[in-house]
């Protein structure tokens, strides 16, 4: 399986796309697209498994990035792991708004605003962590990756999933707990507690 | 709360499953300028991130970086409507050019990367004229008008094939308003519109805007264009624009 990222901007790099994305350089979307397009499709086609469907929501999301760009800044944004923001976002909504649960439609919204993304490790996104991170979603233990992938690519409360699983609240939470502790003691460095 | 109660949370909020009060309690502090909740919330978003990274490879279609950044009034630039082969001469020639000046190592890969990048916007604009030509060439395409009673514009046509998608070709149709953008609409008989993707048309007032995938001819009504805030809309938010109805299959 291909690396999801063959190529990442560095700090400069990054930094100068930003700045040209807020001047409307063309090709600074295009160069965008180029770098980000097909983590951010593997990740909405994972959401929503449909791929006309996957298109139009990495469509909506690219442009939610072309018309809030200015809202990141050029000197400290990170604009790989804010465009996977905002695509998960959209693909949530959709799956919520599909299935009739929007519970969270706007609540979501929160986790994508710019600034949260300033100063963020300008690593976090390079092809050797994404495969860091796969790895050691595949190690954990398949109740605790469930639980996971229920949260990341379904969008379920754990409520939601305590229904889904057929498990108690409780279960759940601890089930949770424990597989973000084992994530961070996979990867160490990479997301520290 | 204070930021050690809440440190269990920052991962849950950053995964959309917090719950109250810590979830608004994370909320008040990021609010409020907490440096320590801040810099949690950006690792924790940082994971997320990774999480979403570590989802199975894929490929988009190649037409898809042409719907983007046309979507925004921008074109696909291309090389020219050169065939292939004589697109592909020209670039090795510029690459054994480049080698001969004595480019440095960096200046030839930069060059070299463009020069990739142009045949991929080459290839993904010249997929979707082929998308668009496919159901327009398809033999059971279904053809349909809008506007033409109107005296004012916008006006085109709608062509659908059941199995290749919906394209729309319209003219007098100028571009949307900043911050908004044309969100086409496949509306099922006595069911809800489904979205059928964004798009923008040029300064000219045309625009072209393809659907790919198949179309149950049957069960569609219309085929409908409203105007949307940026990122689009999951249902119609204001009156269409355009509507095409469409003809009844024949018995």
């Amino acid at each position: 399986m291909l690396p999801i990222f063959l190529a990442i901007y560095a700090g400069p790099e990054e930094r100068a796309l930003i700045s040209r994305l807020q001047r409307r350089d063309p090709k600074a979307l295009a160069e965008l697209y180029d770098s980000y397009g097909r983590a951010a499709y593997a990740l909405v086609l994972r959401v929503v498994r449909d791929r006309a469907i996957a298109e139009d929501l990495v469509q909506e999301t690219f442009l939610r990035v072309w018309n809030r760009v200015h809202q990141m800044d050029s000197e400290k944004g990170a604009l790989g792991p804010w465009l996977l923001a905002i695509a998960r976002n959209r693909a949530i909504d959709y799956l919520r708004s599909s299935a009739g649960r929007e519970r969270n439609a706007v609540e979501l919204s929160e986790t994508d605003h710019a600034p949260l993304y300033h100063e963020m490790e300008a690593e976090i996104l390079i092809s050797d962590q994404a495969r860091r991170v796969r790895a050691a979603m595949d190690r954990l233990a398949p109740n605790y990756r469930t639980v996971m992938e229920l949260a990341y690519f379904e969008g379920l409360s754990q409520s939601e999933m305590s229904e889904k699983m057929g498990q108690p609240l409780g279960t759940i939470k601890t089930w949770v707990r424990t597989a973000l502790q084992s994530l961070r003691n996979e990867l160490g460095v990479a997301v520290p507690s | 709360m204070n930021c050690d109660e809440l440190r269990e949370h920052y991962d849950l909020y950053a995964l959309d499953i917090a719950e109250e009060p810590e979830r608004g309690e994370i909320r008040v502090h990021l609010n409020r300028g907490c440096e320590v909740c801040m810099a949690q919330v950006k690792r924790s978003l940082g994971t997320a991130a990774m999480i979403g990274a570590s989802a199975p490879a894929a490929e988009p279609s190649a037409q898809l970086r042409t719907r983007i950044l046309a979507s925004v009034g921008l074109e696909d630039r291309r090389a020219g409507w050169f065939p292939g082969w004589v697109s592909a001469l020209a670039i090795a020639a510029l690459c054994v050019v480049a080698v001969y000046l004595g480019f440095t190592g960096q200046q030839y890969a930069q060059t070299a990367a463009r020069l990739r990048s142009q045949m991929r916007e080459q290839a993904a604009q010249i997929a979707g004229l082929t998308e668009a030509f496919a159901i327009l060439s398809g033999p059971n395409t279904t053809e349909t008008s809008f506007g033409g009673a109107q005296p004012r514009p916008p006006q085109g046509k709608v062509f659908l094939n059941p199995a290749r998608g919906v394209l729309l070709i319209a003219s007098n149709l100028p571009p949307a308003p900043a911050s908004k953008i044309y969100e086409m609409w496949i509306i099922p008989k006595g069911a809800k519109p489904v979205p059928a993707g964004l798009f923008q048309s040029q300064a000219s007032g045309s625009a072209m805007h393809v659907h790919a995938g198949a179309v149950d001819m049957a069960s569609t009504a219309a085929v409908a264009v409203t105007v949307e805030n940026e990122a689009g809309a999951d249902q119609p938010t204001t009156q269409p624009l355009i509507v095409a109805a469409v003809p009844a299959a024949p018995r």
